[in-house]
């Protein structure tokens, strides 16, 4: 069964790290150039990033993630490029398509967003374990069962998207047409989408049934089968990325006067 | 008032939760497969609010958001968290006013959900996208508004606009047509206002 999870464990050392120091750094990457609000600060920390994802090996699964989001970021250089209200100096034209600085500029901002903020997750998301961050939250107060609802969801989804390609067959076999016009495609919706929702829905039942069986709703405080080992590095980093967002802050206040 | 947000946390609404995000998913799933120009990824949050009220229909929504976009690296729809909250507590809070009872009466649901999808996406667009949705109609819209030279924010509002209202009333049928074919036995399980009955 295939998991959603994008999680790869290379045993690098983002992959020992604590996920909440992964955390703290998705927020200096992406707090710094909006404090800063230059725009040379997002190629740097796009770079930072990319650095990390080598250094855990994990490049190739981050270059599906950055094909996804260039699609929208072209629209956006398309449509901010044309039609921006600001567009005075004209940069280029193809054709009859004329391309403004302006624009062009702003669309560049909004791009190196999305790019930055897309990297530095893609650093939490390939190097973090959903469970791991599950236990790491439940340590640290964050209450059991909002834990279960995270966990459940994957085991949950591979179950579901058996019943899925099973329906798929089965009303394919019956003469459902999934193909064609829209209206066909929007016709086969239903019957595909209903069964399934309906068998997780009565699932919903037993499984509650089960869980109360074996005292999920006690109040008592839980123990965990397994320690997570102490690592040096967290907390040095920890301390940098804090010192890093305190002088961009400070840098910014300065360079206002 | 106290009965419109009466929400029982128990175990049957918590296994509820993460039933709606699958649910959420293959809904989405489907759409792509079909190729419909639609999202249609808030499905299961609109039936986790109709069962069991406007809280968790807003865990629901948020819970979605957040779970993918930590997970699948999908991390635009982690800014969208808001919005799914918005649709499952307004969703939530018209099926608890008696919304969903009847198909016309569900359509008007629908609309109150697209209504609160649009008005929190749209500055969200605005300030993350510039404006564009990411679906290939409203955008195309958005562009022609552009180049009459409308504001950005109106631009934006009927890109949204144009894209999800139809989208939650598809969303909203379909969980109506659900919900209808749900035996009473697990509806009774999320019912807030239900009383047991002892016989002594």
């Amino acid at each position: 069964m295939k998991s959603i999870s994008l999680y790869v464990d290379r045993g690098s050392w983002l992959n020992r790290l604590h996920p909440y120091t992964k955390l703290l750094y998705i927020l200096t990457a992406i707090g710094i150039p909006l404090i800063g609000g230059k725009l040379w600060l997002f190629p740097f920390l796009i770079g930072c990033s990319l650095c990390l994802l080598i250094s855990a090996k994990t490049l190739r699964q981050t270059l599906p993630l950055i094909g996804f989001s260039f699609t929208v970021i072209i629209v956006i250089f398309l449509i901010q490029g044309l039609f921006n209200h600001q567009n005075q100096q004209l940069l280029f034209s193809v054709g009859f398509l004329r391309f403004y600085k302006e624009g062009i500029l702003y669309a560049t901002r909004i791009g190196c967003n999305i790019l930055n903020m897309l990297l530095s997750f893609a650093v939490f998301i390939l190097t973090t374990s959903p469970q791991e961050l599950v236990d790491e939250l439940e340590k640290s107060g964050f209450s059991p069962k909002f834990g279960y609802i995270i966990n459940s969801v994957f085991q949950i989804l591979p179950q579901m998207m058996a019943t899925k390609d099973t329906i798929m067959d089965a009303q394919r076999s019956r003469g459902l047409e999934t193909e064609g016009n829209l209206m066909v495609r929007m016709k086969a919706f239903l019957p595909l989408i209903s069964p399934v929702v309906m068998s997780a829905l009565t699932n919903t039942r037993e499984r509650s049934i089960a869980l109360e069986v074996r005292g999920f709703g006690r109040k008592q405080k839980k123990t965990w089968l397994s320690d997570r080992p102490k690592h040096k590095e967290d907390r040095v980093i920890r301390v940098i990325l804090i010192v890093l967002i305190l002088a961009t802050v400070v840098w910014r206040i300065l360079s206002c006067r | 008032m106290k009965t419109i947000f009466k929400t029982k946390l128990n175990t049957a609404t918590i296994v509820l939760i993460p039933a709606c995000i699958g649910i959420n998913y293959l809904g989405k799933l489907f759409a792509s497969l079909l190729k419909l120009p639609l999202w249609l990824d808030s499905i299961g949050t609109c039936i986790g609010a109709c069962l069991g009220g406007p809280i968790i229909g807003a865990i629901c929504g948020a819970a979605n958001n957040l779970i993918y976009g930590l997970t699948t690296g999908d991390n635009i729809t982690l800014i969208y968290a808001l919005t799914s909250l918005g649709i499952g507590f307004v969703v939530g809070i018209l099926a608890r006013l008696g919304f969903m009872t009847s198909f016309p009466k569900a359509l008007i649901c629908a609309c109150g959900g697209g209504i609160a999808a649009v008005v929190i996406s749209t500055p969200l667009n605005i300030l993350f996208w510039g404006g564009t949705t990411g679906n290939f109609w409203g955008d195309a819209l958005f562009a022609a508004t552009q180049a009459a030279g409308m504001p950005v924010a109106v631009g934006s509002l009927l890109d949204e606009l144009v894209v999800d209202v139809p989208d939650k009333l598809l969303t909203l049928i379909i969980v109506y047509l659900i919900l209808k074919g749900l035996p009473k036995k697990l509806t009774a399980l999320y019912d807030a206002n239900a009383k047991i009955e002892r016989l002594d």
